[in-house]
């Protein structure tokens, strides 16, 4: 769908959506910054289910664990400003969507893998990871950033170009 | 200037694609504040909660190795069924067909690299003994497959026919008892006699005077004797009794506890798979039977051994010795003044002598102003951990500790969390970010039982830690940390438990006599 031929209502809608989803990654990869000596080990070293060796491996690797703590930390920070403002924010997207899905597979809510068991509610196959990604790939196909963010600017300036002509 | 209209579409369209910088500004004015109080919230000083002025038992190093080429030690296994077989699977020994099963879980280059990182106890396994010929060989097999590559190399694993002449053997520096509890005071004693140390499963006695015996026993002789209590290494209780000792509880007026099962393995009732295949022919009834009164070969009386008064201790002896002796680290118990006991045998009566299956008992400390208690059933799996209630604040532990502040607390007054909410948790090594409180790696965490505990920053088999100090206490001459002093008290506490049952009557213990008082 061609942007422009966004109503007003669903421009706010695709933006309001955008930057909810930027407010969370940017306050859970700032906390994780603030947060002294935060590591991603316990997280990693706990997971369950099909994938969970590849991510104890990585718990116990020093140096695939620091990789993990800076992707974690700057990663979900540089997605969250990417979504917030709508800068670049297409390949932000596509990050967001690897990183949820990481979230999603080191802990699969499935009741095989006793996962229920350290969350708050009740999932089976969705949880809010993946419902999350769902609404990053839905922003995805539905780009608001080159109406109301910075990809705007960048992106040719044609609604500038068109409208002075 | 007046606009003109393109200039104004412009503006517009420009101020369009910065419609998120509100947002991102209130974001910013207000995040750096949020994140503080958060972070703040989640770093409370314990200490400083606690009000105690250091945390020293978790400081807790691990002990210096003290073995050598020069110093091996040569140790028999005395009784190879369920739990000979975990000891000799904490020194690293295992049945060739678990090690192949291993081999097929994507686990197994884990599982070998942690049996490896063990360190060398310079023990070597050399001598076996079962009354089941079967449970025997199965022994020999395992005690010649040490995974962690620390035995000599060179040691000869021999069976023996009975624990007589393993234990007179040159090949034997020291034993491991595991067989049923009517055996184990028999066996130890001759064993200190002949100079050996011994590793004694719990409990350490079958009755008080067998108790008496092996003590004095172990005291004349000098051997170290270890009762297999190896929550003693674990490092929740080793915390606990600091808390305690450092006023956290404030005065303790009541210890609850609390050992349940709901399956007929739980029930003692066992069936392995090459248990059925047990025949007057290999096994020997005669030395099994042992001291205890004559019986007619009987399969069930020997695979379910726990469940008969002749060989077995009951729910106590079995469970509640544990709990007993977690309890008795924290608090210092020792032995009580009086016990009184009551039960029933209502729901997998096997025969003859069974134990009851349903036992409550209480035990009363006058000197120290507190009563405990003990509620254990075998028709109900739920767990519950021992509660210690303190005028202070009341402590659940087992591996974990869960403190609650009490209602009318002087010392912890100003702490915000309600009395139903714990305010000071310890779950070393669990997923704690995931939900500190309430997840059930924490819960998994807190129960008893052959598990791991935490120190120097690392999660080790306990039982492994409870038998390294046995072989490091033999080579320098120290103390066991459940020694027979200990076990004493392990020993004489849950008998008068089950004499209160057999006598429906109260118990009273003889201090100056070391004997008991019936009624």
């Amino acid at each position: 769908m061609n942007t422009l031929n966004y109503s007003k209502g669903q421009i706010i809608s695709l933006t309001i959506l955008r930057i909810l989803i930027g407010w969370h990654f940017l306050y859970e990869g700032l906390i994780k910054f603030y947060t002294p000596n935060w590591t991603s080990k316990s997280y990693l070293s706990g997971a369950v289910g099909p994938f969970s060796t590849i991510f104890h491996q990585m718990a116990e690797s020093g140096w695939q664990l620091k990789v993990a703590d800076t992707l974690n930390i700057w990663g979900l920070t540089l997605i969250g400003l990417s979504l917030f403002t709508g800068f670049l924010s297409k390949p932000f997207k596509i990050f967001g969507i690897i990183l949820l899905s990481m979230y999603y597979l080191a802990y699969p809510p499935f009741a095989d893998f006793g996962v229920n068991a350290y969350v708050e509610g009740s999932y089976w196959v969705v949880n809010k990871n993946l419902v999350e990604m769902a609404a990053l790939f839905v922003l995805f196909m539905f780009p608001s950033s080159n109406v109301t963010g910075i990809d705007r600017y960048i992106s040719g300036f044609n609604c500038f170009k068109r409208n002075k002509n | 200037m007046k606009k003109t209209k393109n200039q104004e579409i412009f503006r517009r369209d420009f101020l369009k694609g910065l419609t998120a910088l509100p947002f991102l500004g209130y974001f910013g004015f207000g995040f750096k504040d949020n994140i503080e109080k958060e972070l703040l919230g989640k770093q409370k000083d314990p200490k400083e909660m606690l009000r105690i002025d250091s945390f020293d038992a978790i400081r807790e190093k691990l002990s210096q190795r003290t073995g050598s080429e020069s110093s091996r030690i040569k140790v028999g296994l005395v009784g190879h069924g369920w739990r000979g077989e975990n000891l000799l699977n904490s020194l690293g020994y295992f049945h060739p067909e678990y090690v192949e099963k291993m081999r097929a879980d994507t686990i197994y280059d884990r599982w070998l690299s942690y049996q490896k990182w063990h360190e060398n106890l310079f023990v070597d396994i050399t001598a076996i003994c079962d009354t089941f010929s079967i449970h025997a060989d199965r022994g020999k097999e395992v005690a010649q497959n040490d995974v962690r590559g620390k035995s000599s190399g060179n040691a000869f694993v021999k069976l023996y026919p009975n624990y007589r002449e393993l234990i007179a053997s040159k090949e034997v520096d020291a034993i491991i008892v595991a067989t049923p509890d009517h055996m184990h005071v028999p066996i130890a004693v001759e064993a200190a006699k002949a100079g050996k140390h011994i590793y004694l499963e719990k409990p350490m006695a079958h009755s008080i005077e067998e108790a008496v015996q092996l003590r004095d026993a172990v005291k004349k002789t000098g051997v170290v004797l270890q009762v297999g209590h190896e929550n003693r290494q674990q490092m929740s209780f080793k915390l606990g009794r600091e808390l305690y000792q450092k006023g956290v509880l404030g005065t303790v007026s009541m210890v609850q506890t609390f050992t349940n099962r709901n399956s007929q393995f739980g029930a003692w009732i066992r069936e392995r798979k090459f248990d059925s295949l047990g025949t007057p022919e290999n096994i020997n009834w005669k030395e099994f039977l042992g001291t205890a009164p004559w019986n007619e070969f009987d399969t069930k009386r020997y695979f379910n051994w726990q469940r008969y008064n002749d060989y077995g201790t009951g729910m106590v002896g079995n469970d509640f010795s544990h709990t007993y002796d977690c309890i008795n680290q924290v608090l210092e118990l020792g032995i009580p003044e009086s016990v009184m006991a009551f039960g029933g045998q209502y729901y997998y009566n096997v025969g003859k002598d069974d134990m009851p299956d349903v036992f409550n008992a209480m035990f009363s400390y006058p000197e120290r102003g507190l009563t405990m208690t003990y509620d254990g059933t075998l028709k109900s799996g739920i767990y519950r951990q021992s509660r210690i209630l303190g005028s202070e604040s009341t402590m659940d532990i087992d591996r974990a500790i869960m403190l609650f502040k009490d209602t009318y607390s002087e010392r912890y007054k100003d702490v915000p969390e309600s009395p139903d909410d714990p305010f000071y948790y310890y779950a070393p090594n669990t997923n704690a970010n995931v939900d500190a409180v309430s997840s059930a790696t924490s819960k998994s965490y807190f129960k008893s039982g052959y598990g791991p505990t935490y120190i120097d920053g690392k999660v080790i088999d306990a039982t492994f830690l409870h038998l390294k100090e046995w072989v490091d206490v033999i080579r320098t001459n120290g103390k066991t940390s459940c020694n027979e002093d200990v076990g004493f008290e392990e020993a004489v506490t849950f008998n008068m438990a089950n004499l209160s049952y057999a006598h429906k009557k109260p118990i009273h213990w003889d201090r100056a006599n070391e004997t008991v008082i019936i009624g």
